[in-house]
């Protein structure tokens, strides 16, 4: 039976044309042969090698050939497929990997016709195939099929597939009416798609997936770090068309060109982009082993789509790569400036990072700095030499309780915006607070406390009144207590950090206000905190803010009174808190108020690892004076160290009423300077070093350095560099890269630039041209694409010339014929429909509504995202805080990139971490998608504002008012069968919105976009829903 | 619909061979949450265990308060840890300082008829003593949090491999008409070491997103844009929903592109957890014996509300749950801090195992509890522990697994795993077993690699096999 099988096969085989080793064998060899075959040697069974034609035509050590071309029979691996015996046939059944029927009469048919080898097809150097466009290399292959191309796409469809894969945004009605009018103006509206900067944000979203571009860490507690200014370089270079070698130069060595320009250094941001950790108790060297390894597997798949990763531990199983070659490659970047644990908050986060001013923020911050100096040196002159009887004053002061801070007792809190406000004077309630980096837990009376619950509104104004006994007061204190109960840093009710944008204080009765004249705190790190001064600044937009809160006491600002506050025990003070900031939620938890008697009192809250406070025994706040000061104060003038001076001189000067307008212009100057600074743009940067010494790490274990050293050195299949004895650099890497000697790098970013604009790639694998990865269907059409990319690098001329292909242009409805015989579409006998990426699902939504705003680069920005959706991230505890205004409804590509934490709509329309280099987005079609669609805020509020407009703009009757529609969303007008759906729906909702106002109401006030002055709600409620449902269309996040 | 599911095979015939059937299920339009069968179809041999509940303890709790008694250690407490054990080993926090053995800061006591230690501070998970397998010889090669979660839920450090509920899913389908194959929550313990956990730990990574796990909430969203938006009905968005589909069928009709169809079939399943995933989220209807018998309180987030929950999704056919409670990372003051652990975990695990039993369920569920890592003997800043890779412990229960028996050892330090030691990649190629698939022969292509779950070792540990 299987005898004959085999014979009408061999028959049928004289019709056939030959073998190809490249088409038909090495993708059968590579596997089911090579991992026990193969390059790895470390791997290699019974001395056997059938990658390579002299090794497999060698006889073994029993006198046998593994291949004897020509002749089947006496060739040891056909014997041995084709074995029954379990015992001996291969591959063997451990392997998992059973040859078909088909398989093993094909390498028997290889083997009878020569067995002839041919290098792996993307190893070869490049060579211009003989052609002259894409269709005819595609018409070509199809024919050999007995296969012809599908007529052209209609007009309508191929505007908007046009419009859609350049820049990711649906066609405007007028450009798609116009093009329709006359479809021979396509190349007009190509050339001006290509030249638009929609196309340079289109371009820029993918490169960013292959350089895991993000705005996060990646570990541990994957904080932001500044990349947004390289993601402005990639948008800048697609935008001026920058050729693709200088492109890649600029990336991997920007910083060692020769005059190298903020640009240049900008783009070698690329170097910075891997994860790092800032995770306490890791072993250094275990993560620069790391960040080594990231590099290279990022490196080796962008440019050059190698798997050489997988040669980390050992040799390459399948190709030619070996475990040093790996390490080699590792070697380019030695010369990196970094860390294994890279700090992620303060002064020195993130190793170095380029600030890049504009000129004028750069003669601004001079004169700041100019300035602040002159101001301190004021200080200096008045408060040197400590005045020994100053200071045993100021402890007896300390000692007598005088500085201590008094906790009032509140007599009403209110909150404007809904917020319940409860009052804890001797009351007790639970407390978390969070110190010596534990949560612990107790009971006691509340002590003046002031604690939010209930709603929890963005912006909220807190208004205190409380009747102080008498006294003479030199300041106000505003307590901030800090509880774990708080879903944001221990002490706001959400957002990353605290924000008090506004301060106020009234004796009841008197019309004047009470003044202040200086503002402190006392967080520790000034990296944590935006500037006290800013409370009582009179700008609301500015606020006192701490951005990261853990330490063992509470927080105290203290507000120091112009002019001292007489009390006789009868007056009501009101206090008013204002927090209106951007940063949504940053809204105080819990808080006291207090008063200060002392001249001057150090803003000191109270301390939560007392146990004085769990047995509810402290009465008054503590403090008055900083831990160091106060040492210093208790010990003798000759045994202060160098620290505790300093300390003293500092808080001799602020408490010095003389120093009191020097200190005035510094906190002035602080406050200007934080904003300015924050103002500046700033992004990680690639500083090089002397490199360290890099080891061959045996299966890649970071603690074996008994490994050789090696230098840098690319992979060796395919050559080496030539520079005369001086160690290669990152420049030189991507030279060669770039250079006509590297047959990969055009192969590789052709094939993507492929998949953009079919879906698929002309080999599938868009991350492994290797032997593993999938043959081209057209190795040709590959071939003559790369080599006219690699003739000028240009990346524009490439793609207009794919969409200005015939190819391009089919129809993608199948037709019968084709379907058949290629179901796949390898061949290219049609378009492919593809559901549009998941940046563009979001793009799509907001530019039919109206409601994208459109700008070129820039920081990250925020879409809503669910609250709690961070609650698991740590170091520090932090709530999310969508953006205001116009950056609410950016373009996807600019979203922040959490890798930890991807925004959810975005990672359920599978955009990926950006953890690991990604060319191949999978595609998915899921239940969590259409929950997205139907229910996240940001498709409700585009729904609602696209009603809006709709209603203003689309016609009389609803008919119209559709077609208005369907034209913005699909590019067509609606037909009467989806018009009479889509009224059905209508009708039914408008008499249920007519019926429940209130429903109505609820629905129009998703989202932040303003409703129009006029309007009925229930009619634009109705409305509402009918745009939701065509923002729900499949139609809707399809190219076809 | 069954002639238009046999063109569309006709139609993908080839495409399968790329990607393998996971494109072809998406296309075909079977979601993960509906009743579909897996690409390990058949099984490879029978299955012991129909689903996994996996109890998972994050921080890397320490074996030696909790199941590994080490007298010896005890005897060692305030010594110089003996360079033979520690030398050339990783450490974490403990880099560069001395090594001081710590003795254990608990009791132990035999529990059951099997006579199993354990720590005296799990008297509930005593009482199931005969029901659970201690294994005491688990290692493995990360040895800070973020890297060694994602090993033990991927079996890589690289990210972008598929966890292991992913796998699962992937290979075995899922049973649950109208939730998720796989399904993760997370509860925080009140200690404050509340390590992070990123959403990479229940990520598909390169299979299809509709395999990454669903985090269920018990604050907000029960499940992400689960809820209608305000204003909206349930027979309003039951309209949409139909106006979406009717809208999409002329589509199809006009363009028989097969994914409209699975859309439309998406939209369906969207209504129906819609309804089922906040049905499942209120226990409300829990008789009090069984909130009490958990110490379950509903809403409140706890590791015990988890617990309960846990047996309703596995009730539902639910076939990956995973369970994360945080806050086992003692650096300091490992005594109280390990009571205050077993204050919040022991009750329901018990109660897990037991209602599981009563109902019949716990021979074909397996439960597994544990962490990434364990703790060293050595002890840190005076009363707590460093991150520990060569030695730590797992219990496993019910779905296949030998019951009232300890397996594998570590030294008598509590160092290494010197007895049977059994690596992540093990415990996983068991856990596969027992699920009726080969751990050899489930993979995806990927980078020219046949990736796997288990990477390129494991072996399935006969020893723990009923």
């Amino acid at each position: 039976m299987k005898l004959v099988a085999l014979l009408t096969l061999s028959i049928c085989a004289l019709a056939q044309p030959p073998v190809s080793f490249n088409r038909d064998i090495r993708p059968i060899m590579a596997d089911t042969c090579f991992r026990c075959h193969g390059p790895d040697k470390g791997a290699r069974m019974a001395g056997l090698r059938l990658d390579l034609r002299e090794e497999a035509t060698k006889p073994n050590r029993a006198g046998r050939f593994p291949v004897v071309p020509g002749d089947p029979d006496k060739s040891l691996i056909v014997e041995r497929i084709f074995q029954s015996n379990r015992a001996r046939v291969m591959p063997p059944p451990s392997a998992h990997k059973e040859l078909t029927d088909k398989q093993k009469v094909t390498i028997r048919r290889w083997v009878q016709e020569g067995a002839s080898y041919e290098g792996h097809w993307a190893y070869q150097k490049l060579a211009r195939p003989d052609g002259t466009s894409i269709d005819g290399f595609v018409s070509a292959r199809l024919a050999d099929d007995g296969l012809s191309a599908a007529q052209e796409a209609d007009a309508r469809t191929l505007y908007r597939r046009v419009t859609l894969d350049l820049t990711g945004l649906p066609p405007s009605p007028a450009q798609m009416k116009a093009f329709v009018g006359n479809p021979s103006t396509y190349e007009q509206a190509v050339d001006r798609l290509l030249a638009s900067p929609a196309y340079a944000e289109q371009m820029t979203m993918h490169w960013l997936d292959a350089v895991r571009y993000a705005d996060t860490a990646g570990f541990h507690g994957d904080n932001l770090f500044p990349t947004w200014p390289y993601r402005d370089y990639v948008l800048n270079s697609f935008l001026k068309n920058k050729p693709f070698d200088q492109f890649t130069r600029e990336q991997l060595a920007g910083d060692l060109m020769p005059d190298a320009t903020v640009e240049q250094k900008v783009a070698a941001a690329y170097n910075r982009l891997n994860r790092v950790s800032a995770e306490g108790g890791l072993q250094p060297k275990e993560y620069l082993a790391k960040y080594g390894s990231d590099r290279v597997r990022n490196v080796s798949a962008v440019w050059l789509g190698l798997t050489l990763g997988c040669a980390e531990c050992h040799d390459h199983k399948f190709d030619p790569l070996l475990a040093k070659d790996f390490y080699s490659m590792k070697a380019f970047f030695a010369d990196i400036k970094e860390t294994g644990l890279v700090p992620d908050r303060g002064t020195k986060a993130w190793g170095s990072v380029l600030q890049l001013p504009t000129s004028q923020q750069r003669q601004r911050m001079d004169e700041i700095v100019a300035r602040l100096e002159a101001s301190h040196a004021k200080l200096d002159k008045s408060t040197e030499p400590i005045n020994e009887d100053w200071a045993k004053g100021v402890l007896a002061d300390y000692d007598g309780g005088k500085l201590a801070w008094q906790f009032q007792r509140p007599m009403s809190a209110t909150a404007k915006n809904g917020t319940t406000l409860k009052i804890y004077n001797e009351e007790e309630l639970d407390m978390m607070p969070y110190f010596g980096g534990i949560i612990r837990g107790f009971r006691a009376p509340g002590n003046g406390l002031i604690v939010a619950t209930g709603v929890n509104p963005d912006t909220e104004t807190y208004t205190v009144t409380f009747k102080p006994a008498a006294g003479i007061w030199t300041a106000l204190g505003l307590e901030v207590v800090q509880d774990d109960s708080l879903p944001s840093n221990s002490v706001a009710r959400g957002g990353d950090r605290l924000v008090i944008s506004e301060i106020e204080a009234t004796v009841m009765g008197s019309k004047k206000p009470l003044k202040f004249s200086l503002a402190n705190s006392n967080v520790s790190d000034p990296a944590w905190e935006q500037p006290p001064l800013a409370a009582i600044d009179g700008d609301p937009k500015t606020g006192w803010g701490v951005l990261t809160y853990g330490e063992n006491k509470n927080l105290l600002l203290s507000l120091r009174f112009r002019e001292t506050l007489r009390t006789n025990g009868t007056e009501t003070i009101t206090i008013t808190i204002r927090q209106d900031s951007d940063t949504r939620k940053a809204t105080i938890g819990r808080l006291r108020i207090a008063l200060n008697a002392g001249r001057y009192a150090w803003p000191e809250g109270s301390d939560v690892t007392s146990d004085r406070i769990k047995r509810g025994k402290l009465q008054a706040g503590a403090g008055g004076l900083s831990d160091e000061v106060l040492r210093a104060l208790r010990s003798a003038p000759e045994k202060r160290t160098a620290a505790e001076t300093a300390a003293l001189v500092a808080y001799r000067a602020w408490a010095n009423p003389a120093s009191i307008v020097a200190l005035a212009e510094i906190a002035s100057l602080d406050h200007e300077r934080y904003y300015l600074s924050s103002a500046i743009a700033k992004v990680l940067q690639t500083e090089a070093v002397p490199p360290v010494e890099t080891r061959i790490l045996a299966r890649g274990n970071f603690l074996d350095e008994t490994g050789p050293i090696v230098e840098p050195a690319i992979p060796l299949r395919f050559g080496t560099l030539n520079t005369a004895g001086r160690r290669p650099t990152r420049l030189d890497l991507a030279n060669w890269i770039v250079s006509k000697e590297n047959p990969l790098t055009a192969r590789v970013y052709v094939n993507r630039l492929w998949r953009q604009f079919f879906g698929t790639g002309l080999s599938k694998s868009l991350d492994d041209l290797g032997s593993q990865g999938d043959l081209p269907s057209n190795v040709d059409l590959l071939d003559w694409l790369a080599a006219e990319f690699q003739s000028d690098w240009d990346v524009r001329r490439v793609v207009k010339m794919i969409v200005m292909s015939r190819t391009y242009r089919q129809s993608s409805v199948p037709g019968k014929d084709a379907l058949a015989k290629d179901p796949e579409n390898r061949l290219f006998a049609r378009q492919n429909r593809i559901r549009v990426d998941a940046e563009t699902v979001h793009d799509v939504a907001l530019a039919a509504s109206g409601l994208l705003r459109e700008r070129f680069g820039g920081p990250s920005v925020r879409p809503y995202q669910p609250e709690g959706y961070l609650t698991t991230l740590n170091f520090p505890k932090r709530d999310y805080s969508a953006s205001r205004g116009k950056d609410l409804y950016a373009r996807g590509v600019y979203t922040q990139w959490q890798r930890t934490f991807l925004h959810p709509s975005l990672m359920t329309f599978d955009a990926p971490s950006r953890e690991e280099c990604t060319v191949n987005r999978v595609n998915s079609n899921t239940p969590l998608q259409a929950l997205v669609l139907l229910n996240d805020p940001i498709y409700v509020e585009a729904a609602r504002v696209f009603a809006q407009r709709m209603l203003a703009e689309g016609g009389k009757t609803l008919g119209d008012q559709i077609d208005w529609a369907y034209e913005r969303a699909l590019g067509r007008s609606a037909t009467a069968d989806e018009k009479s759906v889509l009224a059905e729906l209508h009708a039914k909702n408008l008499a249920r919105f007519r019926s429940d106002p209130a429903s109505a109401q609820q629905i129009l006030t998703v989202g932040d976009a303003p409703l129009p002055v006029r309007s009925e709600p229930a009619e634009l409620a109705a409305a509402t829903t009918l745009t939701r449902t065509i923002l729900n269309l499949h139609e809707m996040i399809t190219r076809n | 619909m069954q002639e238009l599911n046999l063109k569309r095979r006709a139609f993908l015939g080839k495409s399968c061979a790329g990607f393998g059937m996971a494109a072809l299920n998406s296309m075909l339009g079977q979601a993960a949450t509906s009743t579909s069968k897996g690409v390990i179809s058949p099984l490879h041999h029978p299955a012991r265990a129909k689903r996994v509940i996996f109890l998972y303890q994050a921080g890397g709790p320490s074996h030696l308060e909790t199941f590994d008694s080490k007298p010896r250690l005890a005897q060692m407490h305030g010594k110089t840890m003996p360079e033979s054990f520690t030398k050339g080993q990783q450490i974490a926090q403990l880099q560069g300082k001395p090594l001081i053995c710590f003795g254990p800061q608990q009791n132990f006591k035999r529990f059951g008829k099997s006579g199993q230690e354990m720590c005296d501070l799990f008297p509930h998970i005593g009482t199931v003593s005969d029901e659970i397998c201690i294994i005491r010889s688990m290692w493995t090669e990360q040895i800070n949090h973020d890297p060694a979660h994602t090993i033990m839920n991927t079996g890589s450090i690289i990210p972008g491999r598929p966890s292991m509920g992913s796998w699962m899913t992937y290979g075995l389908g899922a049973e649950s008409e109208d939730l998720p194959g796989f399904v993760v929550m997370m509860s925080s313990g009140r200690g404050g070491q509340n390590q992070p956990i990123a959403a990479r730990q229940w990520s598909a990574g390169i299979l299809p997103s509709k395999y990454q796990g669903v985090k269920f909430n018990s604050v907000g969203d029960p499940v992400l844009y689960v809820r209608n938006p305000p204003g909206i009905s349930k027979d309003m968005q039951r309209d949409s929903i139909d106006a979406v589909n009717r809208l999409n069928q002329k589509q199809y009709n006009a363009v028989e592109d097969p994914e409209i169809q699975t859309r439309i079939a998406q939209y369906e399943m969207a209504f129906k957890m819609q309804a089922s995933v906040p049905d499942l989220m209120d226990m409300s209807k829990e008789p009090a014996s069984v909130l009490e018998m958990y110490g379950a309180k509903p809403g409140d987030g706890s590791f015990a509300s988890n617990c309960l929950l846990a047996r309703r999704l596995a009730e539902k056919g639910v076939r990956f749950i995973q369970l994360y409670h945080r806050d086992w990372d003692h650096h300091g003051g490992v005594k109280d801090g390990i009571a205050a652990k077993a204050s919040e975990v022991d009750r329901p695990t018990a109660a897990l195992i037991q209602d599981l039993k009563q109902r019949g369920m716990l021979d074909d569920t397996l439960i597994v509890w544990g962490g990434e890592f364990g703790r060293t003997p050595m002890s840190q800043s005076g009363d707590g522990r460093d991150h520990h890779i060569k030695g730590f412990s797992y219990f496993v229960a019910g779905g296949g697994m030998q019951r009232g028996i300890s397996y594998g050892a570590t030294d008598d330090l509590g160092y290494a795993a010197v007895e049977n030691p059994v690596s992540v990649h093990d415990f996983h190629a068991t856990m596969l077993h027992l699920l009726g698939v080969d751990h050899l022969r489930m993979t995806v292509k990927y980078q020219g690699l046949d990736v796997r779950l288990t990477g390129v070792s494991g072996e399935i540990v006969k020893g723990i096999l009923a």
